[in-house]
């Protein structure tokens, strides 16, 4: 054995004892079934490191169970679409939804950066704190690899529609990493964007006719909505540990509701071009994208967005009017 | 309700002091809000520019009484025109 190797082996265990290390169950976490509880979001992520003494790997355990459980294959998805079946409308659904699940990896990435610089800055003075934000960076790991799915499962789907691929200056472009801002307005920007593309799948799959179809719809909007779970439960620590000030989060909520906002995606008034990188949320071809905008759908992902603020800072809004004055008395004079 | 110039004067104060740049460079050139963000070392992107805006209307509202709400507007606004609608939504007169 190399030298380098003999000084990290692990210590040495007898077999057949007690177990080395029981993980007791989280708080928040899934209900039982049989003897191994079900996996899930550990929504109380503050109480977990503070109070309960939970460690990274304890939580690094629950995302990854979390991960395999819900893992799906998108080349059998593929091959259970029925070309021929799909409209016009769908084939436009899939080119568009290829092109923005294009740039989640760079999100993904960004978060990766952001969270180790964040995590290290806290690791001298708050271990709580910085185990919270490495829980995040280590979970993008997960998160990249469920949106590479989405990714491939759309694009390839367009290609076998007869849409070209992407030239490699167009994929290049794509792969922009997001710029920085701050922690706890970023997490929960991705809570809402998560919400708002998991009703929009929801939608869409409602719509469509071909099961095959419908099936990849479902599971890709089924993830989108596990990750805004996480995405909550990462901006509520931040604000539970007392480290970011929560008129981050309802700034990221006014930017979404106020008139003319986010909420909007691309058929509001002023989508901003920019050079740092692409959201092609932003960007989504008129009749796929005015079909996110509906009356029912915008209420639906009002509501859903008012839901995730009152999870992330305890403050109940019943409007985007209450969210503005709310964000106003926080960021006083 | 306060003169029109004694409120632009108090605007255009506040804005300076909120956006960090003096007002010589943010009216003697009257910069778009995208130059705003980018010159200003206070600022990193339209979140910081609305926080700004926040903090201004609360400053209007703590002085004058009024209430200011800002749509949302396009990073090539001029921040002249910024200081036009603030001006436009205190002669509204919505008492805060």
């Amino acid at each position: 054995m190399p030298s380098a190797l003999r000084r990290t082996a692990p210590p040495a265990v007898a077999l057949a004892e007690t177990p080395l290390y029981e993980v007791p169950r989280l708080s928040g976490a899934g209900t039982e079934q049989s003897s191994q509880p079900r996996p899930s979001v550990v929504r109380e992520l503050y109480q977990a490191f503070k109070e309960e003494g939970r460690t990274l790997m304890d939580i690094t355990w629950e995302q990854h169970r979390f991960h395999e459980s819900r893992r799906w294959s998108a080349m059998e998805l593929l091959s259970a679409v029925r070309l021929d079946q799909l409209s016009e409308l769908d084939r436009f659904v899939v080119w568009n939804a290829g092109r923005a699940e294009m740039t989640a990896k760079p999100s993904a990435d960004r978060m990766s950066r952001l969270a180790d610089r964040e995590c290290r800055r806290f690791l001298g003075t708050d271990p709580v704190v910085a185990s919270i934000i490495q829980s995040l960076g280590t979970w993008t790991r997960y998160w990249n690899e469920e949106e590479g799915h989405h990714e491939m499962g759309f694009s390839q789907l367009a290609r076998m529609l007869g849409f070209p691929p992407l030239d490699d200056a167009a994929v290049i472009d794509q792969r922009k990493v997001f710029p920085d801002d701050d922690l706890l307005r970023t997490v929960t920007m991705l809570a809402f964007s998560e919400g708002i593309a998991a009703v929009n799948y929801g939608q869409y799959g409602r719509r469509a006719r071909d099961p095959g179809f419908k099936a990849l719809l479902k599971h890709v909007g089924a993830d989108e909505v596990q990750h805004m779970q996480y995405f909550i439960s990462f901006a509520k620590a931040l604000v539970d540990s007392g480290a970011y000030a929560m008129k981050e989060s309802f700034a990221v909520a006014h930017l979404f509701l106020r008139p003319g906002g986010e909420l909007y995606g691309s058929v509001r008034e002023h989508v901003e071009s920019r050079s740092t990188h692409t959201n092609w949320w932003d960007h989504l071809e008129s009749a796929v994208g005015e079909e996110t905008v509906t009356p029912e759908l915008l209420e639906r992902k009002r509501s859903l967005i008012l839901h995730a603020l009152k999870r992330i800072t305890g403050i109940s809004c019943a409007s985007a009017e209450q969210v503005e004055e709310q964000w106003m008395e926080l960021v006083g004079c | 309700m306060a003169e029109v110039a004694d409120l632009k004067d108090f605007i255009c104060r506040k804005f300076s002091e909120n956006v960090g740049l003096p007002p010589d460079e943010l009216f003697g050139q009257d910069l778009s809000l995208a130059q705003v963000i980018s010159r200003s070392e206070k600022m990193n992107n339209s979140v910081d520019l609305m926080e700004a805006f926040a903090k201004s209307s609360n400053a209007l509202r703590k002085q004058y009484g009024v209430r200011v709400r800002l749509p949302a507007l396009s990073l090539e606004t001029p921040i002249s025109r910024v200081v036009e609608l603030f001006v436009q939504e205190c002669q509204q007169g919505r008492v805060a």
